[in-house]
């Protein structure tokens, strides 16, 4: 009988999962980790819901850090964020492994092993997908000053990105709306940020743009417009760099209605 | 914002005619350097840099690229701005370019500022518009971001050095590979001049080093670092000379980034050459294929071309050319060549290599493995063996790798065309093939 840890699809769940299976003490062979419900019950499994706890993550996240490195934690907070199937397991293995090798820090370059090769992947996925959004992230000025953005991305980034800009931006108020999730950051000025969870997406509709804002965006699109080379003209390559599912975001390919 | 009524032009219709007239300078990276915000301002650097946005000719957009003006004193040949030509002249304030700055940088469209400039009455006015800029915009906007400023050559160089403390990266274009096309086109252009404030920056930077491993607070010097640019296809260089040059920028001048700049036709004179194909989109493409070589993959000029063969074969990307003048060194067994050995290898690039170096080391790579490290198996079969085995039975013989290789298509970026038919081979020959 195997036993199959379902955990919230988080980095806190699944950190936290790896923590209850590791302290079942019923061997690695007999335990399995799963993000909750993106997978079909199994005969001769017996399924434990586990609830998300910030202390046990965090005991085992310490561990991750300090025997496995700064690269391998990485390699899992990132890979936590992708949708895929089977990304628990793999974090939980490339733990195992990780702690079972003289040097633990060895395992983040160890491509050999299916399991780290599966969280690499989906690191490189999720950091490329973080690192777009860090560029197409557009924020509105609202008529009190904070800026605001809206993402809809596949992976869960919120948490990836917004630490990048609390640093560029630590003097203002702004917040990031995940549509997809019903997520957003909030960030207050010259203090941190703060995740919240189930924001109703109503509250968006409320909100009014500053005038200032329409001018900033009125000129961002005469740049936009002016800073391409018509003789090099090439709008498959602007597809292929920028995909639609981007645009919808982008104020430059959108028309403002005042 | 305020300044409708400024100068019987408003803000848009300078930002238009400033920016149009800044779009052929090709660099708009905003990486070398990283930075944090202090707290206090706003902004901060990534190393790899960040795109912000693409324009419709496919190039990323990352940094606010504006001249201060497009007035010129000057007349070179290529460009649009030259004293000759009648178009619409506008010039910034430097409170315009901070609103613009710190407007769109707050709401994300952009990484920082790139600004250049025409020559306005002489170079030193002009360096010193683009100093006071940059001061306003560090010092009252306590910009933190990203800024790449020209160093205007023939300007004094207690400006350029003033300025250098408050970009991150500047940049000297060289505009054409060779003194002799330069003299041609931008007559009033001369090489020693250009080179001065290269040198220069160059100089100080080195000492700024010094002074901060002493003091690891002191101001920084373009930390990011120099870069230049050369139009290619005006003048009758081969791409060997260019190179040449490049190389030269490189290891002389310690330069972060050369740029290559598709000759684009904008005015009409009987110096410059016609372009019935437009734009050599793919010799500019061979060019930063080769340059990488250089900075990356510990690759000499002088082992790609020749004064015999001075061009980039078109049909081909350089390394894969070299790779085949050379099967001599082939294959390479991927378990155990070293780190340098395996950059020379076709279909496997700089980061695959080092993944490969770490991984064998505890444990055994396969073809699989090899796949998803990143390595272009479609090209790199050829060349390697790991464990002992070819992926399958393939010969290490000129003409079939060509032929196999030619045949499943070359990745060019969308939109660059590639040479039609294989049988036009015979075409290799001519070094002035057009492309
Ligand atoms: S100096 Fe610069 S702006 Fe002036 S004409 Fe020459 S290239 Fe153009």
């Amino acid at each position: 009988m195997i036993r199959v840890f379902q955990c919230e699809d988080s980095l806190t769940g699944i950190m936290t999962g790896v923590y209850m299976a590791w302290d079942s003490h019923l061997g690695h062979q007999n335990v399995r980790l799963e993000t909750a419900c993106d997978q079909n019950m199994e005969l001769f499994c017996e399924y434990v819901q586990v609830e998300p706890d910030l202390l046990r993550a965090e005991k085992v996240i310490k561990t991750v850090r300090t025997r496995l490195g700064e690269e391998a934690y990485e390699m899992m907070a990132y890979a936590s964020a992708c949708p895929h199937a089977g990304k628990a397991d793999a974090i939980y293995r490339m733990i195992v492994l990780g702690l079972h090798l003289p040097d633990g820090k060895n395992i983040s370059g160890m491509l050999t092993q299916p399991d780290v090769r599966l969280v690499f992947e989906l690191k490189r996925k999720v950091w490329h997908i973080a690192h777009r959004y860090m560029g197409f992230v557009r924020f509105r000025e609202l008529e009190n000053g904070v800026l605001l953005s809206e993402i809809d991305a596949e992976a869960d980034i919120l948490a990836l990105i917004a630490p990048h800009f609390s640093d560029r931006l630590p003097l203002e108020n702004w917040l990031i709306y995940d549509r997809r999730r019903k997520k957003a950051a909030v960030h207050r000025a010259g203090g941190g940020h703060i995740l919240l969870e189930e924001v109703d997406e109503e509250f968006m509709d409320r909100l009014r743009v500053s005038a200032e804002d329409d001018c900033y965006d009125a000129l961002w699109k005469s740049f936009h417009r002016s800073i391409g080379i018509e003789s090099r003209s090439n709008k498959q390559l602007q597809m292929h760099m920028l995909p639609m599912k981007f645009r919808s975001f982008m104020n430059e390919f959108q028309d403002r209605k005042i | 914002m305020n300044y409708r009524i400024d100068q019987q032009m408003n803000l848009q219709e300078k930002l238009e005619i400033l920016a149009d007239a800044a779009k052929y300078d090709v660099a708009c990276t905003s990486s070398g350097v990283d930075r944090r915000n202090s707290g206090k301002g706003v902004g901060n650097c990534m190393t790899p840099g960040i795109c912000h946005s693409f324009s419709a000719d496919g190039r990323c957009i990352s940094l606010l690229k504006i001249l201060f003006t497009n007035e010129c004193i000057y007349d070179c040949k290529y460009c649009i701005n030259r004293r000759s030509n009648d178009v619409p002249r506008a010039s910034f304030t430097p409170q315009e370019v901070c609103d613009l700055t710190i407007g769109f940088y707050k709401r994300n469209y952009i990484e920082g500022l790139f600004l250049s400039s025409g020559i306005m009455h002489n170079p030193n006015v002009t360096m010193e518009l683009l100093y006071q800029t940059l001061y306003k915009l560090r010092t009252e906007y306590h910009f933190e971001g990203y800024i790449h400023v020209k160093a205007i050559p023939g300007a004094d160089a207690e400006i350029i050095e003033r300025t250098g403390y408050l970009a991150d990266r500047m940049s000297v274009n060289l505009e054409l590979p060779t003194a002799e096309g330069l003299e041609r086109l931008a007559p009033q252009k001369k090489r020693p001049k250009m080179l001065a404030p290269i040198r220069q920056v160059q100089a100080i930077r080195q000492q700024n080093k010094q002074e901060l491993t002493v003091y690891r607070h002191a101001p920084r010097f373009v930390p990011a670092g120099q870069s230049t640019q050369m139009i290619i296809g005006a003048t009758g260089e081969n791409d060997f000379q260019i190179m040449k040059v490049a190389e030269h920028m490189y290891k002389k001048y310690e330069m972060k980034r050369v740029f290559y700049s598709a000759f684009i036709r904008v005015n009409d004179d009987s110096l410059l050459p016609a372009l019935p194909g437009g734009p050599p989109l793919l010799r500019e493409h061979r060019l930063y294929q080769a340059d990488w070589l250089l900075r990356y993959y510990g690759f000499e000029t002088e082992e790609l071309l020749s004064e015999e063969k001075p061009d980039f074969n078109v049909f081909l990307d350089p390394k894969c050319d070299w790779a085949l003048r050379h099967l001599e060194q082939f294959p390479v067994e991927v378990m155990k060549a070293d780190y340098y050995t395996l950059l020379r290898v076709p279909g496997i690039g700089y980061k695959s290599a080092q993944r490969i170096v770490r991984a064998r080391r505890l444990g055994t790579l396969d073809y699989t493995v090899l796949k998803k490290m990143g390595v272009v198996l479609k090209r790199a079969i050829y060349f390697i063996t790991c464990g002992g085995k070819q992926m399958y039975p393939v010969k290490l013989e000129e003409d079939y790798i060509l032929r196999n290789i030619l045949d499943g298509k070359e990745m060019l970026p969308p939109g660059v065309k590639p040479i039609p038919a294989y049988e036009q081979l015979s075409l290799f020959d001519d070094p002035r093939f057009s492309v």
